[in-house]
Parts: structure tokens; sequence; C-alpha cells
């Protein structure tokens, strides 16, 4: 089963910056015991753009497709047996990351 | 029959609904035909049947198939009956963290205490479609995030049972002070259920604490369930209930529990405590030989886990026996701010004022009282005190 891990930062209060090494750690962990899918960090959301070609012409929007507070700062992708084993993962890496974590399933 | 369903088909809904299917066809051809020899191996071996064809007629349309064998169990086989096996591996889904608190009583009385929706929707104030939908919503995420069907493992289990003691403790409380205007005041099957499960819990975790005093609690309370209602529906006080009538079976078990915790000399948890202060007024053959100094230093011991304005209240209701109802309503007093909106707030207070003479603002207190209380027999109780004033 796999699931999408959201690493939630916060504009007004955010997590440390120092995280990067732990993080590493981390993945190499996640890889060795097979969890590992994908991860990756991601860039402000004022360098996100959002495009709607559902009309006559493409409309491009500068800027994430909503205004929050939270915002999404990375993610993961990770393969686990259970919701069990991914939540017991997330809480480690919520500590790791000293930020929240959304755990999802793909359909 | 449910659990078993559910661990064999992997899927509540279908569980559910073949359990469903199962009575009907029993209550439709059992009076025709005759009851069969064997009544609930015919149920389930007919529940079985209907969950594979619905199963068969899915899986050309998706993979449910395929899904249903999916299930696996990655626990050793508890030293307990197939049966309480599988109700224990479903209460631990139906108390997962992942689900929110509400849903979590919700998905329990529903699935292993076979409430229906209505009945659900009705103990807990809210309308048969939200709590219908809630329940759909669970199942849901049961589903699609994979939420296991087993005990949790070693690592997990501490954290996870004190989840569901809790579920188990508003079960219990929701049979023995039941909310609903057009519910019976003590729903025996609730308090039943909570005491059933509560003994599986503690089957499989024979040492810890909490679980123990969660049990003696229980049993300890149910002692006293038919003592608390009086011919014409009335709630009757702890003070005025007549002690011979409180079952003394279970007094002796709850009692023996709670000496085993006092004799492990760990530090007591909430449970453990709440306990001691039942069995305080269990060993009293007459309330005028309750040690209520005993029962008010337990409550500080609470207080000191759990601050909550209703353990300050409770303990207040102690103090009223031990130093006057005039220092116990200044204690009731301060607690205005929090629990203005709860009944047994106004009820105390009614009573204490009652005993000081101050019939009129007990008479306010007492219509306070009952406008919140959603207990029949309590509302009787109070509506009965109330008129009594002079």
């Amino acid at each position: 089963m796999k699931y999408l891990v959201s690493v939630i930062d916060d504009k007004v209060t955010p997590g440390s910056t120092d995280r990067l090494p732990a993080i590493s750690e981390f993945n190499e962990r996640l890889i060795a015991d097979g969890y590992w899918v994908f991860a990756g960090g991601l860039a402000d959301t004022t360098a996100a753009t959002v495009i709607d070609n559902r009309g006559e012409q493409p409309l491009f929007t500068d800027g994430p497709f909503v205004e929050s507070k939270e915002y999404l700062a990375g993610v993961w992708i990770w393969e686990a047996p259970n919701l069990d084993v991914a939540l017991r993962l997330a809480t480690e890496a919520s500590k790791v990351c000293d930020r929240k974590i959304e755990v999802r399933p793909f359909q | 029959m449910v659990a078993s369903l559910t661990r064999r088909f992997g899927d509540l809904d279908i569980a559910e609904e073949a359990a469903g299917e199962a009575f009907a066809i029993a209550v439709e051809r059992w009076p025709a035909d005759g009851v069969p020899p064997n009544p609930g191996a015919w149920l389930t071996t007919t529940a079985n049947r209907k969950a594979i064809d619905r199963i068969r007629r899915e899986s050309k349309r998706d993979d449910k198939h395929q899904e249903a064998q999916l299930m696996y169990y990655d626990e050793p086989p508890q030293p307990l009956g197939a049966i309480d096996d599988e109700r224990l591996r479903l209460i631990f889904t139906c108390c997962h963290p992942a689900l929110a608190m509400e849903t979590r009583v919700a998905l329990t009385l529903r699935m292993i205490g076979g409430l229906t929706v209505p009945e659900i929707a009705r103990a807990f104030l809210v309308q048969e479609t939200a709590m219908g939908q809630r329940i759909t919503r669970a199942k849901a995420k049961i589903k699609a995030a994979r939420i296991p069907y087993r005990v949790p493992s070693a690592e997990d289990l501490p954290a996870r049972v004190s989840g569901v003691l809790a579920v188990l403790f508003l079960v219990f409380n929701e049979g023995y002070l039941a909310t609903g205007p057009d519910t019976n005041p003590v729903r025996h099957e609730l308090t039943a259920e909570a005491i059933r499960l509560t003994r599986l819990i503690r089957a499989l975790l024979p040492t810890n604490g909490e679980v123990v005093g969660l049990l003696a609690l229980m049993l300890l309370t149910e002692a006293r369930r038919t003592a608390r209602i009086s011919t014409t529906g009335e709630l009757v006080t702890l003070g005025e209930q007549d002690r011979g009538a409180w079952d003394a079976a279970l007094i002796v078990e709850g009692h023996q529990l709670v000496l085993e915790r006092l004799a492990a000399g760990e530090a007591p948890g909430r449970y453990q405590i709440l306990a001691a202060i039942n069995a305080v007024h269990t060993y009293a053959a007459d309330v005028r030989d309750t040690d209520w100094s005993q029962i008010v230093a337990l409550y500080d011991q609470l207080i000191r886990l759990d601050h909550s304005p209703i353990v300050v209240l409770n303990r207040a209701i102690a103090v009223a026996e031990l130093d006057g109802p005039e220092v116990a309503l200044a204690a009731v007093d301060r607690l205005e701010g929090a629990l203005a909106g709860y009944h047994a707030f106004h009820a105390t207070r009614a009573d204490l004022l009652r005993r000081l003479g101050r019939s009129q603002d007990s008479r306010a207190a007492y219509d306070k009282a009952i406008e919140l209380a959603g207990n029949t027999a309590e509302t009787a109780h109070l509506t009965r005190r109330r008129d009594q004033l002079t």
C-alpha cells in the first residue's frame, strides 16, 4: 500500500532549518527497510504556477492554488503494509523534520 | 458473527450486510420451516454464503475479490477463544487512533455492541443521517487507509489500550446514565457489553493496572444498578439506596480487583483511583459508615492527575459530607464558569442550597438542572426534590 506523506510547514512559526542531516539519515533507514519510494523537498509556494485549461484559453496564475498559513513543504511516498506502520514512521518523521506530517493513502 | 465475517472477508460493510441478510432470511424461513438444529451455525453459514455472493457480484466490477483475500494476520493467536480473539481485533480496529474519538465510540457501538444507527444517533443527540454518514466515512477510511484488523504489536499496545479503555468507559457511562429523553434511563445491554469487552482486554493484558482499574470501577458501579432506579422509575441517590439490593457477587469481585492493584504497589492511574473511591462506598454497609475523609483524599489524588472541573465538582460533593454543605457550596460556586451548561453542577448546587435552607435559590438551581438533564430517571428525581421544597 502506498501512502503520500506530506510535510506541513507554517509561515508564521516555521520549523527549524537545520534538519537536513537528520532527514538524510532517516531517508537512508527508509531505503534500507524497504519503505522508501520517493522523497522531495519543495521550493517556496511563491514559485508555484497554477494552470487552468478547462476553458477555451489556458490560464496561468502566479502562486499556489490556495494561499494559506500552512503549506506543503515536501513530500514522501512510502510503501507500507498498513496504516499502523505508516503512522509509526510518520511519528518519527515529524520529530526528524520538526514539522507536522499528513499521511494519506493512494487509491 | 460480524467480527468473524470481518476477519474472513476483510470488509466491515460486507460483514455487516451479510449478517443482516442471514437474519432476515431466518426471520422469513424459520417460522415456516422450523428452527434448524444449530441456529448459530446456520446463521454463520448463510451469512458466509451471502458475503461470497456479494464479493463475486462486485468482483466483476473491480478487484474486491482479490482485496478480500489480502487480509493478513501478523500476530500470533492470543490465548483466548477464537470468537473473543476476533472481537478484540475488531475493537482495536474500531478504536484506532487515526479515527476521531466520537467516531470510535460510534463505530464500537455499531460493530461490537450491535446498536442500530438510530440508537447511536439518539444516544449522542445527533441527527440519524449525520451519524450514518460518520459511520460510513469511518468504514471507508479503515478500508482506504488500510487500518489493520488486528491486535496491535507489543510496542504500540499500551498507548492503544488506553484509547480502547476511554471508548469502553464512554459506552459504559452511556448505558449507566442514558442521555436520551426517550431511552430507558439505564441501558443494561450497554453496561454489560462494556464489562464483557473490558474483561476481554484484561485477558489480553492481565497486568495492566488501568485495565483492572476500569473493570473494578465498572463492576462496583454495575453492582448498584438495580438499586439506583426506584420502582416508579426515579433515580435513587447513593445515600438513599437500599444497600441490601446491591449485587454482592459483583462487589466481591470489584473489591478483589481493587485489592489486587493496591498490592501491586504501583502509582494508580485514573480508573484505579475511581475504582478505589467506589470501593470505599461499597465497603460501607450503611451510608453513615462511609469513610468520607478517605474519599476526599482519593479525589485529591485524582485531581493531581486530572484537574478537570468535573473531578473538582465530585470532590466537593464528598467535602459536603466531611466539612458541611457551606464549605462545599463555596467550592462548587467557583466552577460556575466552566460547568454552567452541565446539569450535575446545578443539581449539586440545588442539593447543597436545599441543605442550607436556601429554598428559593435551591428551586432556581433545580429548575436549571431539570432543564439540562437528559436522563428520564434523573429528571423525575430532580422534579420530586424541587417540589418538596418548602
